[in-house]
């Protein structure tokens, strides 16, 4: 599903935020990202989706390599790739239902489709009765569901998520990564990148670990260090 | 890509409450500059029309009375086979018609009444020295001969009028250029900044897989919508200058010059049809740099 071979990332001032990764993660598999700070999971994971292009190697994602892909298709490409913020990022004038409702709009679904799988994605993650609160009605814990329903609504191959606990306290922390890994069960791919030793340690799912851009340890049912 | 026009109406609509005040500006100057814009071209319509009887250096119109006699004619065209005439034509009173419906094309109320034996012939006259004073004594010859009915001279008076409307219109010009260049910077300020302040609805639309195109849409058409509302003022101005001040000139009575200083619908419709052309260029380049500039990163 995901594959790097040789990946290095260069930012301007000639910082190497990842280093000749060679990665490969196959489809329904649920892999953490962990590393001190620095030490370039966001690039990785941005990496992926296209919103940087690394200076050396190929990426593959679901069998195409997106590093050569022409801009006008990165959209059709994110399209398969469900993005998962560590502050939301939800719309603070849009209902619940209509942020996640936007995330199908704007890739032109037609109205009926909008209305079938709002309300059936917003069940999913348990937020039914909220449809109609703004965000700021809503906890930390709430407010991320709606962030994984608007990523997950148009039922994506891939999600990525940088720190998706980020912001959360532990207990709801728990709730949020039942939720990713029922979502992970459906047969999504998931890469999330954390610090929460907590969750990775309790998951023990394949961990890759980075250091200064370099994939220092691979490993299948991990641990966080 | 399907983009809804719900969707792009809505947002366009928002864009534009959003900054109202730079968007008045916006298409304030914008009605301004194509008002002068389309103005330009309708002076210049109208300066045509007005002295389309002295191009070429024709100094003199020796107007003949219908019902002068063959022989006051012959008279006439005698004397201006004179070394003080470089050439002259004879317009009959068939060719007179034709100009009059050209002139009046657009209200066949005038020209419906008028049959082609009641127009005056003429004789349309270059002097071999153009010098006004001479111009003017050649001309006076002419004035007091039998069959004469008048003899209008392009004097100074008419050469002064075409070289004001010039220096007027090319004000005109000018002016609305460069208030053009300002409304393309003010449309691309206005775009840039609906971009910003809408910076966390584009960064969900990129990351969710929304096309360049559908993001780019609804602020292409907030720009072109300032310039279509900014047209249509221009265009009312326009409709005014040319119905009242301009009709107005061209009726008078007391000004023989002025005569035939109008502008036709069809010379009106196109300078409308170019105005709106302009308007689309102008919010076209504005929008198009910002979006190009801001928002594809
Ligand atoms: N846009 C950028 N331009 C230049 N350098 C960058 C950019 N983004 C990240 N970096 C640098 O690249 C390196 C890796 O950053 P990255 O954000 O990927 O680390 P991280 O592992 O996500 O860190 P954290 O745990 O703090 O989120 C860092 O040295 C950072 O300063
Ligand atoms: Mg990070």
């Amino acid at each position: 599903m995901i594959k790097l071979e040789n990946v290095t990332k260069v930012y301007k001032g000639d910082v190497v935020a990842v280093r000749d990764a060679t990665v490969d993660i196959g489809k329904g598999e649920f892999v953490f990202l962990v590393g001190q700070s620095g030490s370039g999971k966001s690039t990785f994971i941005r990496l992926l989706n296209r919103e940087e292009t690394p200076e050396h190697g190929t990426i593959y994602v679901a069998g195409k390599d997106i590093s050569s892909l022409g801009a006008w298709k990165v959209p059709y490409l994110r399209r398969n790739i469900g993005y998962i913020f560590q502050d939301f990022k939800l719309l603070p004038k849009k209902t619940v239902a209509e942020n996640v409702a936007f995330a199908l709009e704007v890739i032109g679904k037609p109205r009926h489709v909008i209305r079938k799988q709002v309300p059936a994605i917003l069940e999913l993650v348990g937020l039914a009765d909220k449809m109609e609160n703004i965000p700021t009605e809503l906890s930390g814990g709430e407010q991320q569901r709606v962030s994984i329903a608007r990523a997950f609504v148009n039922r994506p191959l891939i999600l990525l998520a940088d720190e998706p606990t980020g912001n959360l306290d532990p207990q709801t922390s728990v709730g949020i990564m039942k939720l990713l890994d029922r979502i992970n069960r459906t047969g999504t791919t998931v890469v999330m990148a954390t610090h929460d030793r907590g969750i990775v340690d309790t998951m023990r799912r394949r961990v890759i670990e980075l250091d200064r851009g370099q994939v220092v340890r691979d490993q299948a049912r991990g641990v966080y260090e | 890509m399907a983009i809804s026009p719900i969707y792009a109406l809505r947002e366009t609509g928002q864009n534009l409450w959003r900054n109202f005040m730079l968007s008045f500006a916006t298409i304030i100057t914008i009605g301004v500059s194509l008002w002068l814009f389309g103005g330009f071209f309708l002076v210049n319509y109208a300066v045509d029309n007005a002295t389309a009887r002295w191009e070429g250096g024709i100094e003199f119109v020796i107007w003949m009375n219908p019902d002068a006699s063959a022989e006051q004619d012959a008279n006439i065209r005698n004397s201006l086979e004179s070394p003080a005439i470089s050439s002259f034509a004879y317009v009959d009173q068939d060719a007179t018609y034709a100009e009059f419906v050209e002139l009046f094309a657009d209200t066949p109320e005038m020209y419906e009444v008028v049959t082609p034996e009641i127009l005056p012939p003429s004789y349309r006259v270059i002097p071999t020295n153009p010098d006004a004073d001479v111009v003017q004594e050649l001309a006076l010859q002419f004035a007091d001969r039998p069959g004469v009915r008048d003899v209008v001279s392009a004097d100074e008076t008419i050469r002064q009028i075409q070289n004001q409307a010039d220096e007027i219109s090319r004000v005109f010009l000018i002016v609305s250029i460069i208030l053009l260049i300002a409304a393309t910077l003010l449309i691309l300020t206005n775009v840039v900044s609906a971009i910003r302040s809408r910076g966390s609805e584009i960064e969900i639309m990129k990351v969710v897989g929304a096309t360049n195109w559908f993001i780019r849409i609804p602020f292409m058409l907030e720009g072109l919508a300032q310039a279509m509302i900014g047209a249509l003022g221009a265009w009312v101005g326009l409709f005014f200058l040319n119905n009242n001040v301009i009709a107005g000139l061209g009726d008078g009575d007391a000004l023989e010059l002025m005569r035939g200083f109008r502008v036709s619908d069809s010379e009106f419709y196109s300078t409308s049809v170019l105005m709106l052309g302009i308007a689309v260029i102008v919010s076209g380049i504005g929008s198009m740099v910002a979006v190009t500039r801001y928002l594809d990163t």
